[in-house]
């Protein structure tokens, strides 16, 4: 067993609430250094893990979680406050692109200069020049001064010179969620790359599905704490469960009578396993377990699908659908089986619901309540895999011409 | 991460960010690295006219030359420090890289232009010298030994504003009042003979003046370049090296210690 890539142990950093952008003389001399407790923020705290050599690690959370300041700590750039952080190898981190560009020097002048600020020797540099460009795809606009720049453009520009320095640890912080699509494919392929090459993968990011296909572990952090890590979708699951689906545009609440309860709830892909991940046009079984407190006759269980900004997608129950449901009493199991899934590429929201079959009494819903993603293995776009096919008859003439 | 190891291992960035600074400071404007000659120029003549008006018998104007490049140099030192770091505040806060070296590449900046305004302030000097029968101390093979006195409190000049600015933003405008006081106590557009003549009452006064490392310095130039300026050789003089000396401890120590939270306080 080598020795690990990164080393965490008990890493916390602190804040002070007031006065975190500065001192002023005045509080120097009124004060003095003291420093108070009670003002005092913890932006991460006791955090422990290891990375292993060659191991991609994704690091998800809420915004102001932490992940940042976790980077941060791992690439140097801040100081912990209790802790220590050691790190095996070089580290380039993706988290400042274009860091040290200044606006009035040209693009080139602004790839030497930041290449030096990470590392890189001037002749790599310049012997690498074409090739930076070229990714960077701004060939006719590196002698124009980077002000001038979009920020697409800066973007590209940083990330090109970024990737020269063939680090063995990588650090990347939300980087892929600019530039245009094109631009954003190429920099995932960059980063498989370094997989393939044994390289360690630090990734934050809010993009789920990517840490989904990217890492072999995630881990989740939440108010500073280091809450849950392991298997990407089991992580990603509770992720989603207990603290993203409570904000933005979704609805996530429970409610009912409870005579009837869904105590249970499994999603399983194609292979009947649980996952929280499903591919377009596979299947995918959503095994409801309830328990009904009494007799109920006439039960109706339904189903309804958002996208992740709160876009209603298709609902239906067995009413609906004309299933008839024996009365219940007790535990028992509903099968809903859908196949194939016409979803596209995205994040979804599964609600569920139970009531009675003249919609007056909710015995219990859970709304925008699991929340999965889906992935499209074909380069079809749109919100809906639409069954289609093609019939093509060359040399064939137009009748009635 | 020691001064020396930082110096060698990063000499490549401190380069590039002392080029950026040229060539930043001369972009776009017509006259360019003239300015760094001219606007010292400018002031020496200034001070002359205004000291003979006020003092009746003057100063040597290549004295004053001399003098107002030199101060140029430390008040560039001091406003490249004071924005060292908050200047940089994105480098500082994504990158990780000795911080020191912020510091060091804009005293370097400066000093390259010092250096070579002093290729435009030497022929200037033999001109006056010339149009006044004097000549060149032979002393002035001592230059570089000045140059580095002068370079070494610059530079901890630098270190000592660049850590203090970023935890109290203050010191910027602190600095501009200190400065102009410390401009007129310094003998920058007189000399210490000048000193010596309004202060006969007091002989002490002199010698108080050469607590400051400043007057040292600028006596420093004027002893090895020109033939009438005596260095003093004096206890104060020794002091005021030693000043120096440990001033430059002081402030890297100072910096090393508040570098720590740079990242957080920017």
């Amino acid at each position: 067993m080598s020795t690990p890539a990164i080393e965490v142990e008990n890493l916390g950093k602190s804040y002070r609430l007031r006065g975190i952008a500065k001192a002023s003389l005045r509080d120097l001399l009124v004060k003095g250094w003291k420093k108070s407790q009670s003002e005092i923020f913890w932006a991460l705290r006791d955090v422990s893990f290891q990375v292993p050599r060659g191991a991609s690690v994704g690091v998800v959370g809420p915004n102001g979680s932490g992940k940042s300041s976790l980077l941060g700590l791992i690439a140097g750039t801040i100081t912990p406050t209790t802790g220590s952080v050691r790190t095996h190898g070089t580290i380039s981190s993706l988290l400042e692109l274009g860091a040290g560009f200044h606006p009035d020097l040209s693009g080139r002048e602004n790839v030497f200069l930041n290449a030096a600020v990470l590392g890189i020797a001037r002749e790599d540099v310049a012997r690498r020049m074409d090739h930076i460009i070229e990714f960077s795809g701004l060939r006719d606009f590196i002698d124009m001064p980077v002000k001038n720049y979009s920020s697409g453009m800066y973007v590209r520009l940083g990330f090109a010179v970024a990737v020269e320095m063939n680090p063995e640890i990588l650090l990347v912080d939300e980087v892929l969620a600019v530039g245009d699509l094109a631009f954003q494919m190429k920099c995932l392929d960059r980063i498989r790359e370094f997989q393939k090459r044994g390289k360690t993968i630090l990734l934050v990011t809010h993009d789920l599905v990517t840490v989904e296909q990217f890492c072999d572990e995630v881990k989740l952090i939440h108010q500073g704490h280091l809450v849950s890590q392991g298997n990407p979708s089991d992580v990603i699951l509770t992720y989603l469960k207990t603290y993203m689906a409570r904000i933005g545009h979704l609805n996530v609440e429970e409610h009912g009578t409870r005579e009837v309860e869904l105590t249970h709830v499994r999603m399983l892909n194609e292979n009947n396993e649980e996952a929280t991940t499903f591919t377009t046009g596979n299947a995918m079984t959503v095994e409801i377990h309830y328990r009904a407190k009494k007799r109920l006759e006439q039960v109706v269980f339904g189903f309804s699908i958002k996208t992740g900004n709160g876009f209603f997608i298709f609902g239906t129950n067995t009413q609906i659908m004309k299933v008839s449901v024996p009365a219940i009493e007790g535990e028992g199991i509903v099968r809903l089986r859908i196949h194939p899934l016409s979803l596209m590429e995205g994040k979804y929201f599964l609600s569920l619901s139970c009531h009675s079959w003249d919609h007056a009494t909710q015995y219990h819903r859970l709304e925008d309540w699991y929340p999965f993603a889906v992935k499209n293995k074909s380069t079809a776009e749109g919100v809906f895999q639409l069954p289609c096919s093609w019939e093509i008859k060359p040399n064939a003439l137009p009748q009635g011409n | 991460m020691t001064l020396i190891s930082a110096i060698t291992r990063h000499r490549e960035l401190l380069w590039n960010l002392a080029a950026r600074e040229l060539k930043l400071r001369y972009r776009g404007s017509a006259l360019g690295f003239f300015w760094s000659v001219l606007i010292p120029l400018f002031m020496a003549l200034i001070y002359v006219i205004f000291l003979r008006l006020l003092g009746g018998r003057g100063v040597p104007l290549a004295d004053v030359i001399i003098g107002v490049f030199a101060w140029q140099f430390t008040v560039q030192c001091i406003n490249a420090g004071l924005t060292s770091i908050t200047g940089n505040a994105n480098l500082v806060k994504k990158v990780a890289f000795p911080r020191l070296i912020l510091p060091l590449s804009a005293t370097l900046a400066n000093a390259i232009t010092y250096v070579m305004s002093l290729l435009v302030q030497f022929p200037l000097v033999a001109i006056l010298f010339h149009t006044s029968g004097q000549h060149f101390s032979p002393w002035i093979i001592l230059l570089p030994v000045v140059l580095l006195v002068h370079l070494i409190f610059n530079l901890a000049l630098t270190l000592l504003l660049a850590g203090l600015n970023v935890v109290i933003r203050d010191a910027q405008h602190l600095v501009g009042i200190l400065l102009s006081a410390w401009f007129f106590v310094s003998p920058v557009m007189y000399n210490l003979d000048f000193v010596t003549r309004h202060a006969e009452a007091h002989p002490w006064a002199p010698k108080l003046f050469l607590l400051n490392p400043m007057t040292v310095i600028v006596t420093g130039y004027r002893s090895v370049i020109t033939r009438d300026v005596p260095f003093p050789f004096e206890p104060m003089s020794y002091i005021s090296l030693a000043l120096i000396g440990l001033l430059f401890v002081y402030s890297y120590r100072l910096f090393q210690r508040l570098q720590k939270d740079f990242a957080d306080l920017l």
